[in-house]
This record gives C-alpha cells, sequence and structure tokens, in this order.
C-alpha cells in the first residue's frame, strides 16, 4: 500500500514538471508615430544605393 | 523591392573599431551609447575571430513587435525605425532583440533611462529628411544623399558589408569561391592579387 502511494505521489509530482513549448508570438502593431516622407521612390532609391555599392564596397 | 542588409565578414574583420568611431562621430551619438560594437570571440587564441554588430533591420523585427507603443516601422527599403517622440524608454525592445542593439541615453536631472536610440543604417528618422530635427534625434540620413551607412563604406578590410541583401549576397558568395575554404586574412594572394 505504501509503496502504491509512493508511486502515485511520485507520478503526481512529475505532472507538475511539465512545461508548455508553444511559443507566443507577438504580431507588431499599427506604427502610431509621423509618417516619413522621402523626396525620390522606393525604385529609384534602390537604383542609386545599388550603384553606390557597387562603386564603394566591392572588392578591389 | 531593396532590403537593406548589414553583412560582417569574420575572416576579414580585424578588430580596428573605425565603424564604431565613424558612427559615433557622423551621428553625433551621445556619451554612454555606442550604436554599434565589435564582438570579439576567443580574444588573444590562435583563430580568434571579430564581428562588428548593430541592429541588423530583421525582416521580422521583435522589438516592432513587442513594442507598448507601437513606435516602430519598417521603411520600403527595409530599414527598421522608430519614432522618438511616442517612444516611452521601457527597455521591452532591448530584452526581444538578439543582437542587444537598443540602447538607452540619460535623460533628466537624474540620469534616469531616456529614449531608445539605435543604429538607423543612416536613414534618418520620420522628421523632414536633413532637418535639425532628424539630425538632433536620429543623425544624419545618408541614404537620402545617395549614400550607403558609413561604417561599412569606410570599412578598410571591406569586412562590414551594408546595402540591398541581394547584391551583398552575390558579392559574399563570391568571397566565399574564391578563398576555398583558406582563410583570406594574410597569404601570397592577399598581398600580391593580380
Amino acid at each position: 500500500m505504501m509503496k502504491l502511494l509512493t508511486i502515485l505521489v511520485t507520478l503526481l509530482s512529475l505532472t507538475a514538471c511539465y512545461e508548455s513549448a508553444e511559443v507566443t508570438l507577438h504580431e507588431p502593431g499599427v506604427y502610431k508615430g509621423k509618417t516619413d516622407k522621402h523626396a525620390l521612390a522606393a525604385e529609384e532609391r534602390e537604383q542609386i544605393l545599388k550603384k553606390r555599392f557597387l562603386h564603394v564596397q566591392t572588392d578591389r | 523591392m531593396a532590403r537593406m542588409k548589414f553583412l560582417c565578414d569574420a575572416e576579414r574583420c580585424i578588430e580596428c573599431n573605425a565603424c564604431v568611431t565613424a558612427c559615433k562621430n557622423e551621428h553625433e551619438v551621445p556619451w554612454g551609447i555606442n550604436r554599434r560594437r565589435v564582438v570579439t570571440l576567443d580574444d588573444g587564441l590562435p583563430g580568434e575571430k571579430s564581428i562588428s554588430v548593430a541592429c541588423m533591420h530583421c525582416s521580422d523585427a521583435p522589438c516592432q513587435a513587442v513594442c507598448p507603443v507601437d513606435c516602430f516601422y519598417t521603411t520600403d527599403d527595409g530599414v527598421v525605425l522608430h519614432d522618438k517622440d511616442i517612444c516611452i524608454g521601457c527597455g521591452y525592445c532591448f530584452y526581444a532583440c538578439p543582437f542587444g542593439a537598443p540602447q538607452y541615453a540619460q535623460d533628466g536631472a537624474f540620469g534616469a533611462r531616456g529614449k531608445m536610440d539605435k543604429c538607423t543604417f543612416c536613414a534618418g528618422g520620420p522628421e523632414e529628411d536633413h532637418s535639425h530635427e532628424e539630425l538632433d534625434k536620429y543623425g544624419r540620413n545618408r541614404l537620402a544623399e545617395g549614400k550607403l551607412p558609413l561604417c561599412a563604406e569606410m570599412c578598410s578590410t571591406k569586412s562590414l558589408l551594408a546595402g540591398d541583401g541581394d547584391v551583398v549576397a552575390d558579392l559574399f558568395r563570391n568571397r566565399v569561391v574564391r578563398r576555398e575554404g583558406r582563410p583570406e586574412v594574410w597569404g601570397w594572394n592577399t598581398a600580391y592579387k593580380d
């Protein structure tokens, strides 16, 4: 009887050790600050910056 | 659409900290704040490696997800920026960031934690381009001038690269193929390139 009780208590205490492996994911909220305006369109900026990269940062 | 990214080539970084100095000087970063830092592994041992780390402008930025006042935004160039006017300096973004990028300047009479400051990829902030407000709060806006981040542009060993992720990846891929598995920091091919 005592042995059975020990096993039961051990099992119950082990179930308390369970930890959920699910990750809580947070989605970003809607930006509430000022709008960042640019003089050039994104496509234009992309071309300018690509040209700059190839001019300055490539291996010589 | 371009996605701006940093890449630090650990085989080339010589831990000169010039990127850190250039960033601090270009943006007049206040005392106690480093938007960029050089991390060295196995310092002083054979095979030590250094990399320069700042905000990596994550595509799915955790700082943006945890911000309680939603002050973060991602520009069309893929740069993660924030509005200091609504930032409350709570520090959530610091806990969320895996790179330790968010920094907090001391503010007020008792040196309390101020608004968050981090690398802007030299893209300024939501203020008008090249205005005094933008310069004071976020630093220079080099992207609006058609330039890339100064830390990368002045890197003497071309270890730190900054630009459109696709272009950076192409360049790095070519380097790795040329190395053929050997380190590139010294040797005949480095000193006497054809």
